[in-house]
Parts: structure tokens; sequence; C-alpha cells
């Protein structure tokens, strides 16, 4: 299962592989941001607020990306699309549950880095361009020292209690 | 119209559980509907009740959550007194094979343009994780202590036997096909039946989760599968419960008129034939 459609990685454009990622960064950010109400809801505030940390880290990437972009294409139209990626950087919807630990929150984010890493590798053997492939290279790695950082407060986090936090999980109501 | 899934999604939150399988079909309707491209005030999305029929809601659609297991007839007659809407029904496998299901056939064979999507977690996820018409045999649940002793039934063998024109089965695990196949259903002119393999995490087993899907699961294009084929699509389709085979089973290759098609051509034909007001009038008026 490809996370992408429709995009041929070996014709890939310096722009186009900007807005590519750029669109990445939105979809992690929305996905954690979807994530953390669905938390917030069902009364699990710490791992909400760390996907809220995430969503402020992963817009400031976006941000990045933008000026750079700008600052090479101006205001040239955008030819890639949401519809092309599926959940590269985005943490899956099954990773999360109600009650579930910092801990657990953190590793989430820590496989969706990787999962995004992953991407960047895959990519890298089809791009020909050799700007791009400096550009993915350059995300590759970004990718890895996000994943550290996510590593270090994993460290720190409390390790997990002793009774699965799924015993507790809320249920729906009847109707 | 140029639209993104973004504009397909409402301000309500579902209140679904996190994890929940329903989320990945959400997506990837939202994604569906951005490629079909008609906007939101011409799509009207019909359910029962049950979780996942919450899912109307969630869209900017115009939506009913209706009657338990009264998605389809709704559905139907909005179709028939609106036909230029763009129309959805959804639900879960209770609502649709259980309490629901003698609509099923009848929405089969009137053939109306519309969509009935069924998130299929094997139970009644609402109303706490009882048995479904989906559920397992030996299936230990709080109505099934010592598990249960009923065959499930098997919707795709007995939509495609119903002579539906378009049969699929998905997974959130894999929300570009599942995205893919939703579209396919939409635009197929008739009565499109997509069953989805959406896990239930709060009741349903570990082997139906997202995981589980992902690492089981095989597409039907995969296995040389020819959608234009009901013998082969009923084939495959005995391998529900047992594998995951996901992809268009069957897509009729020369759809037939549809239900609303019909009905419009009879009242032109009884139009046409039609006496005018004054001379009924005068039939009244002799006799
Ligand atoms: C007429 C009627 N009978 C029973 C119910 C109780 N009830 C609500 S939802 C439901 C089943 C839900 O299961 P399903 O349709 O599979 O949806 P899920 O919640 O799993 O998504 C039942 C039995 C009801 N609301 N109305
Ligand atoms: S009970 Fe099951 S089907 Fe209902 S919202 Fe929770 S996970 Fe989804």
């Amino acid at each position: 299962m490809s996370p992408t459609r429709n995009i041929d990685f070996t014709t890939l454009t310096m722009k186009d592989a900007l807005d590519l990622a750029i669109l990445i960064e939105e979809e992690a950010y929305d996905r954690y941001s979807e994530l953390a109400d669905q938390l917030t809801q069902h009364d699990t505030p710490d791992a909400a607020h760390f996907f809220r940390l995430m969503m402020a880290n992963e817009e400031k990437h976006r941000a990045a990306l933008a000026d750079r972009r700008d600052a090479m294409f101006a205001s040239a139209a955008c030819g890639m699309t949401r519809a092309m990626i599926f959940d590269v950087e985005a943490p899956d919807y099954d990773e999360v549950r109600a009650f579930m630990t910092l801990r657990q929150a953190l590793e989430t984010a820590l496989r969706a880095e990787q999962k995004a890493h992953a991407f960047f590798v895959a990519a890298l053997e089809r791009i020909t361009d050799p700007t791009v492939r400096t550009l993915f290279e350059e995300l590759a790695a970004e990718e890895v020292l996000h994943q550290d950082l996510v590593r270090r407060e994993l460290a720190k986090a409390p390790p997990d209690p002793a009774i699965a936090t799924e015993e507790f999980a809320d249920e729906p109501t009847g109707e | 119209m140029n639209l993104v899934a973004k504009d397909f999604k409402s301000d309500l939150k579902p209140i679904w559980c996190p994890g929940c399988g329903d989320f990945g079909v959400l997506q990837a309707i939202y994604r569906a509907l951005a490629a079909i491209g008609r906007p939101p005030h011409e799509i009207a999305f019909i359910s029962g009740i049950g979780c996942s029929s919450r899912i109307p809601g969630y869209t900017t659609a115009y939506g009913f959550n209706s009657v338990h297991g009264r998605a389809l007839p709704i559905a139907q007659g909005l179709k028939l007194a609106r036909p230029e809407l763009l129309v959805l029904a959804a639900g879960g496998d209770g609502d649709g094979f259980s309490i629901g299901g003698g609509h099923v056939p009848h929405a089969v064979r009137r053939n109306d343009d519309l969509t009935y999507i069924v998130m299929d977690n094997q139970t009644y996820g609402l109303t706490k994780g009882q048995l479904s018409p989906t559920s397992p045999l030996g299936l230990r649940t709080v109505t099934s202590t010592y598990g249960s002793l009923e065959h499930p039934v098997n919707p795709l063998l007995y939509v495609l036997a119903y002579g539906a024109g378009f049969v699929a089965q998905g997974t959130p695990a894999d929300i570009a096909g599942l995205t893919e196949m939703i579209e396919a259903a939409i635009r197929y002119p008739g009565f499109a039946f997509v069953n989805v393999q959406s896990p239930c995490v709060t009741y349903g087993e570990e082997h139906q989760q997202i995981k589980a899907h992902k690492a089981t699961m095989k597409a039907l294009a995969d296995l040389g599968h020819d959608p234009t084929s009901r013998a082969q699509a009923l084939e495959h389709a005995h391998a529900y419960g047992r594998e995951l085979l996901t992809g268009i089973y069957y897509q009729e290759p020369d759809p037939p008129p549809t239900l609303g098609a019909l009905v419009r051509g009879r009242q032109e034909a009884l139009a046409s034939a039609a006496k005018p007001r004054a001379q009924i009038l005068d039939a009244f008026v002799q006799h």
C-alpha cells in the first residue's frame, strides 16, 4: 500500500517536491489535531496535550518549508494536492485509545516519524533530480532528528501503569 | 467543481472511541466525495442507528440519522422524490443485516441509484458489544457467554446473489483503496454496495483490528480477479470471514436502467397518452 497516488518520483521537480513536503506536514498537523480532539473528548488529557505539541511542531516545519518555497517559486501554482497522499507522516487512526498514557502517545509519534523517514528513503530510490534528492535527504535526516527528540522525551516519561489502560476504555452511549 | 476532503467535514466532533475503524471510513468518504466533485448541498446521507450510523452528522452533506434498520427504505424514497441528489446510505452490520436485513434484497432488485456503505464490525458497538449477524461462530459476548452457536451471514455472497450491480469490500487499513472503491461505487449508475471491515476497538477481537488487516489482507486485483464476472465474484465472496479479500468483487459492465429512470419513463409515457383535463371532466359529466 503506497502512501501516495499519481506521483511520479522519477520526474518530480523541486517545486512539486516542496509542495509535497508541505502537504505532508499539513496532513500530520490535521491528524494530530483530530486525535487530540478525540482524546480530549475521552478524558485522556496527557496524550491530547502531547498531540497538541506535535501539532505545533508540524506547523513549524510546514511554515519553514512554505517560506523556502515562496523564496524559490514565489506565487507559482501548486501542482500537488492532498488527494495524492495518504498518512505519510500522520499517525494512523488506529494508533490511539481512550486512556492511553503519555508514553503510548510518544510511541505513536515515534512510529509516525519512522514511517515518514521510511517514505523519504523509499522515494529517494526513484528520484533523479539532484536538487530534489538533496531536499529529500535533508527531510529524511530531519525525521531522524525528530525521532531522537521523541526518544529523549520517552526516556523522561513515567512508566506505564501495571494495569492495561484498555481496561478503562470508556464505552459509547446507547440510543 | 474543485472540492477538497475538508469541504465535507462538519464542525461536529465524532464521539466514536479513539481508534475506531469508522474514522478511516469517514476519511475515505470525504476523499471520495471530493473526487466526485458534487457540492455538499447536492448530497444526502441517510443512516440507521448505531455507532457507525452517526456518520452523516460528521459530513457537511444533508443527513438523516434515522431509525434502526431503516436507512435503505428512506434513502430509496428520497432518491425517487429527489433524483437529482447524490444519495448515500450507511450503517452497521446490525443495522443492515439484522433489523434492516429485509430491506436489502428489495433495494437491490429496485436498483435505484444509491450507494450503501456498511461498516461491518461483527458486533453491536453502540449497545455495548452484543452478537451481530456477522459475528463469527463461537464468539463470546455479553449475549453469548459460552460462545455463539449461530453461523454468521455472508453479506457479500447474498448481495451478489440478489443480483447487485456493484459489490466491493474494503478496510480502513487501506484508506487509499477504500477511497477508490467508494468513488467507483458512487459513480456506478445503480445500487452499489460497499462492505467495509471497520474494526471496533472496544468490543472487537484482536484478529479483526487494523494491524491484523494490514498483515493479512489481499487485493482481489492481485489475485487476477475479473470484476465483470459474477461467477468469480461469488467464488471469492465465499472467503468472507476466513480471508480479507479487498477490492471490487463485481461491477456490472452493462448497467440496467435504475428504478428512477423506469419511473420517469413510465410517467412520460402516461403523460403523453393522458387526456386533457377538460376531457376528463366531460367524462364525469356525461355519466
Ligand atoms: C428498533 C430498535 N431496536 C433496537 C435498538 C437498539 N440498538 C441501537 S444500535 C443497535 C445495534 C448497533 O449495531 P450496528 O448496527 O452493527 O452498528 P455499530 O454500533 O456496531 O456501528 C441496536 C440493537 C434501537 N435503537 N432501535
Ligand atoms: S464501540 Fe466500537 S464501533 Fe462504537 S465507537 Fe467504539 S470502537 Fe467504534
